[in-house]
């Protein structure tokens, strides 16, 4: 039971790591970024080709964060000449994006299903109120805990974040006010992506990396943009942890039917309030 | 306006440069099968060797193929005097993709004999090609039941494995070593592992044994199985049995040491567990787990010796795996059954293979066809560390099995 | 009536050509259908065998097109009802009878129930949210045919389906199958082409680019859609059913997350709005697949990926081209 609930926060944590920017960027800009499963994969492969020893593990971090940044940056850049067309077109731009990088990285890495180990240390396992628990999952929880705090406190407290919000709630009226939101647009893309990618590195000892992940990401991470509403940092941390905690117990009570609850969930939200939980007001859409 | 007919022009020129593209000589009305085999003059055979070459299964292909090319290195590329000539066409992932690929085979390249396929539903879907070109499948993975068994024809043979025959040997050893009190059965969601589940319930019970608990994660789509972990230790159990391949092999073994499990409730599994690269993968939490499987690369015989020197130095060393084995099987059993055969055609190689006996220079030990599908010994083994390498090491020769009925 | 191209129309030139323009649209598609029907005569039984896979995916792309271009309805879950189509078709050959036109009519009855069923849920949301829901419809019908092992075969998918009889002969050969193929696709695209072109299509067209204005005008927006949607997955599912007679064998992926970008793939690059272009994309989209991804060492996705991008970015500019969403106010 501790185990399970446990492990709920785990899952959930990391998918708020992953859905943060997803959902910050869909919020903000209508841009649904299907891309965002590879980048999470691209992530998840750095940490495999690197990992072993503390040194590695931080190096595949640092570099994921980067490579993560820019690459949301390009594809940032690569929706601006779309923007006024269609939000399907950027969707489909970024799903063609989603697939290229996919084929690139099985090309890359081969198809082989690779899989990764914690840092030492931290691969072995503690006993907690008679369970016992692999010490990495517990680093997990510790780590998304304090980047919830820090993502929620930049988004909150500070002036880039105000920006940030009022962006997400009314985007003409920021325009108008002389600030150009592509720049918002292209910072809150990077380091969404960044963080995206540094899930698929912190994520490795649990997922491993192989082709096929970024779907099954994907579909997670929008559910809990979905669930929790577009741009709100709260309800994707919320989201996801909900989320996890479904995911993991459905999984252990009804197995046969684990899968169609999260669609289900996600079917039902769609259809009662799309604009998510935690969204704001109806009008400003 | 303009754009319309920028695109239609663009249109008529791709569909006007696809027909030559795909037009071959030729018609296709005339009957099902396709170009005449056999060169003039020596007698010659065209084997179509369908195997993963991408997908979560490639490296499957890559020592399957590797087997087969082996023994045809091994004897002048040849069957006899008779000489081979192997087209590759990659069963990728799916049937979506293995149908295709038979049928190019079959009705492109015009090859007598097809070799490989690794899913079972590929296997179960291009039956129909074989009965209708009368032409014959060596299945050298696929495990489904029906192969055999419901759906069987007599151009499908089959020189790898039952699901359910490989399972069986452990229920049957579990029943026999103090775990009657009390095993967990676990396996993917789908075909092969209900299979799988099925064969080693039987066998376990038919010994007085009792499954105190089943369950099957979602095939594929798993990745973190501490829900059913949890669900294991809560049941009581003695041991588990397990069965899961590839990425979740890997996955669900590191884990179940990583969630303190494997001192108490040891790990059993039908020999897929730690076969071929996921044994690297899975490292120190693989120690200790005990599989049967019909083939280990650490077998004691002189024939299987040979083959894993040779293999290795055609491979940069590398290991045979059951699959190498089970391909290079398949060219040793269509060699004995040209000799008799007369004909490259499905109906006389079938009646061949029916009576060619017993094979007794495979690096598996001696086998025989029962029913079209081996009826082979079955190994007990364990992972050990031998000199810095994690291998399969024989713990005990279980004895024959065929496939369960 | 839309009137001829002196008053912007919707839509722009996709929407409702000209008479003139029609009519030589049809000697082009008479021209077409000639060279397709001779093809078995002088193609090798694989190139037969690829070109009745296209006529089949051409037919699913059509009515994904009617969806997505002519309504403005981007469904990333179709695969779901070709794929309850085909599972239908394919049951009932195996099971009662597979006499042609039986499975034919069976795939398009059961590709219209799936999407009865889930299309209600659906037509109350649009655009990217659209988008989503679709994805989880269709992978939850993924789902289904995984775990009904009963009567889908699980994952294993239905194999072992009897060939398709016409008149009481199996079609055992790869050129009577793709007549057969042609002329039931041939009347699939035909039927709905003649739905684009009446008023309802026209109403539909108008839905695609101002639904709230048509409501105003006091068409009830919800009933079309949803008609709609019923329509594309009856003809979705009668595509499922030419499938099977081709491949004798269905998979869960066929109803998978792949299987519906291709065909949105196919939709987009063909031109999204013109029936006919979405088959020109299921041709390029199956070829690249099936005849050039084998050697391409399986990276033939990574083509139509990149192909997916340039699409996106060289196709209709703007306003005057084919929109797909409704504009917002």
């Amino acid at each position: 039971m501790v185990v399970s609930i446990l492990n709920g926060f785990a899952i959930g944590f990391l998918l708020f790591v992953l859905a943060v920017g997803l959902s910050l960027v869909f919020g903000m800009m209508d841009v649904l970024n299907l891309a965002h499963g590879a980048l999470f994969l691209g992530g998840a492969y750095l940490g495999a080709a690197l990992s072993g020893g503390w040194g590695g593990f931080l190096t595949a971090l640092a570099v994921a964060a980067v490579a993560g940044a820019l690459a949301g940056g390009v594809l940032s850049l690569m929706t601006e000449p779309l923007r006024n067309r269609t939000h399907l077109d950027q969707a489909l731009l970024t799903l063609g994006v989603a697939l290229v990088v996919a084929e690139l990285l099985i090309m890359v890495f081969g198809d082989d299903p690779l899989s990764v180990d914690a840092p030492p240390g931290l691969d072995g396992s503690v006993t907690l109120l008679g369970a016992v628990y692999p010490s990495y999952r517990l680093v997990i929880i510790g780590i998304g805990a304090v980047l919830a705090l820090v993502v929620w406190l930049v988004v909150e407290r500070t002036r880039v974040g105000a920006l940030v919000r009022a962006t997400v709630a009314d985007r003409e009226m920021v325009a108008t006010l002389g600030v150009d939101n592509r720049l918002v647009k292209v910072a809150v893309f990077a380091v969404g992506s960044a963080l995206a990618t540094a899930a698929g590195v912190l994520g490795g000892p649990i997922y491993g990396a192989r082709p096929g992940l970024d779907a099954a990401v994907l579909i997670l991470a929008l559910v809990v943009v979905v669930i929790g509403g577009l741009g709100s940092v709260r309800g994707a941390l919320v989201g996801a942890l909900v989320i996890g905690q479904v995911d993991t117990f459905g999984r252990v009570l009804l197995p046969d039917l684990a899968s169609f609850i999260l669609f289900a969930a996600l079917a039902i939200v769609l259809v009662v309030r799309p604009q998510g939980i935690f969204s704001g007001p109806v009008g400003a859409r | 306006m303009s754009e319309l007919s920028r695109r239609r022009m663009l249109g008529l020129i791709g569909a006007a440069a696809t027909v030559p593209a795909l037009a071959a000589c030729g018609s296709s009305l005339g009957g099902g099968s396709t170009a005449p085999t056999g060169a003039g003059g020596a007698r010659a055979i065209k084997v179509g060797l369908v195997v993963p070459k991408s997908g979560v299964y490639a490296a499957l292909g890559t020592d399957m193929q590797a087997g087969w090319e082996l023994w045809l290195a091994q004897h002048g590329g040849k069957f006899g005097d008779v000489t081979v000539e192997t087209v590759v066409a990659d069963e990728g992932e799916t049937p979506q993709t293995g149908q295709p690929a038979v049928q190019k085979v079959l009705q492109s390249d015009g090859v007598d004999v097809v070799v490989g396929i690794v899913n079972s539903s590929t296997a179960l879907g291009v039956a129909n090609l074989f009965t209708e070109s009368k032409k014959l499948l060596i299945v050298t993975n696929a495990g489904a039941a029906d192969v055999t068994g419901k759906a069987r024809t007599p151009y499908m043979w089959r020189t790898s494995f039952a699901n359910a025959q490989v399972s069986a040997a452990m229920g049957q050893h579990l029943a026999a070593s103090g775990f009657k009190d009390g095993v967990f059965a676990i396996a993917p969601d789908y075909a092969a592992g209900s299979e799988v589940i099925a064969g080693f319930t039987k066998a376990f019970e038919a010994g007085g044994g009792k499954v105190v608990g089943t369950v099957k994660p979602a095939f594929g789509k798993t990745s973190d199985y501490q829900p059913f972990l949890t669900q294991i230790q809560q049941s009581g159990a003695k041991a588990t049995f397990c069965f899961f391949s590839g990425a979740e092999a890997i996955t669900f073994v590191k884990q179940y040491a990583q969630f303190g499990l494997a001192p108490a409730i040891p790990l059993y599994g039908s020999g897929f567990l730690t076969e071929g690269s996921v044994l690297k993968q899975q490292g120190a939490a693989a120690m200790g787990v005990q599989t049967t499987l019909h083939y280990s690369d650490q077998l004691d015989n002189p024939a299987n010796k040979t083959f894993v020197e040779a293999y290795a130095k055609a491979n940069n060393g590398a290991s045979p795996s059951v699959f190498s084995m089970q391909t290079y099987d398949a060219a040793n059993v269509l060699n004995r059954a040209l000799q008799t055969s007369g004909g490259v055609d499905g109906d006389a190689l079938s009646k061949a293979l029916g009576g060619i006996g017993t094979v007794d220079d495979s690096p598996r030990g001696p086998w025989t066809f029962d029913g079209q599908n081996p009826r082979q010994n079955m190994y007990l083994r364990t992972v050990q560390d031998k000199g810095g390498t994690l291998v399969n090491a024989i713990v005990q020769d279980l004895g024959p099995q065929s496939q369960p009925a | 009536m839309t009137a001829a191209p002196q008053i912007e129309v919707p839509g722009g030139a996709a929407a409702a050509p000209p008479r003139v323009t029609r009519g030589r649209g049809l000697l082009v598609a008479v021209a077409v259908l000639v060279v397709l029907a001779a093809a078995p005569l002088f193609l090798a039984p694989f190139a037969t065998t690829t070109l009745t896979r296209i006529v089949v995916f051409a037919l699913f792309a059509v009515s994904l097109d009617l969806l997505v271009g002519v309504t403005g309805m981007p469904s990333l879950g179709h695969a779901g009802y070709f794929g309850a189509g085909a599972y239908a078709a394919g049951w009932v050959s195996i099971n009662v009878t597979a006499e042609a036109p039986v499975p034919l009519l069976v795939g398009a009855v059961f590709g219209a129930l799936a999407a009865a069923l889930t299309g209600w849920v659906t037509v109350r949301s649009s655009g990217v949210f659209f988008l989503m829901l679709t994805l989880a419809i269709g992978e939850t019908l993924q789902q289904v045919a995984d775990s009904w092992e009963s009567v889908t075969g699980g994952a294993n998918g239905l194999a072992g389906i009897p060939a398709t009889r016409v008149a009481g002969t199996a079609l055992a050969n790869p050129g009577y199958t793709y007549w057969y193929v042609l002329v039931a696709a041939t009347l699939g695209v035909a039927l709905v082409v003649l739905l684009a072109r009446s008023p309802f299509g026209a109403a539909l067209r108008g839905i695609r680019d101002n639904e709230p204005r048509m409501r105003a005008l006091g068409y009830p927006t919800a009933l079309y859609k949803y008609a709609v949607f019923v329509v594309a997955g009856s003809a979705a599912g009668a595509a499922g059913a030419l499938l099977i007679a081709q491949q004798r064998l269905v998979t869960p992926a066929d109803l998978g997350f792949m299987t519906a970008s291709f065909a949105l793939l196919a939709v987009i690059i063909g031109g999204a709005g013109s029936l006919w272009g979405a088959c020109l994309g299921a041709a390029l989209v199956i070829i690249v697949r099936d005849a050039l991804g084998p050697s391409l060492d399986g990276h033939g996705t990574l083509v139509l990926g990149i192909a997916f991008v340039l699409v996106v970015y060289l196709l209709p500019r703007g306003a005057a081209g084919v929109r797909l969403f409704r504009r917002r106010t």
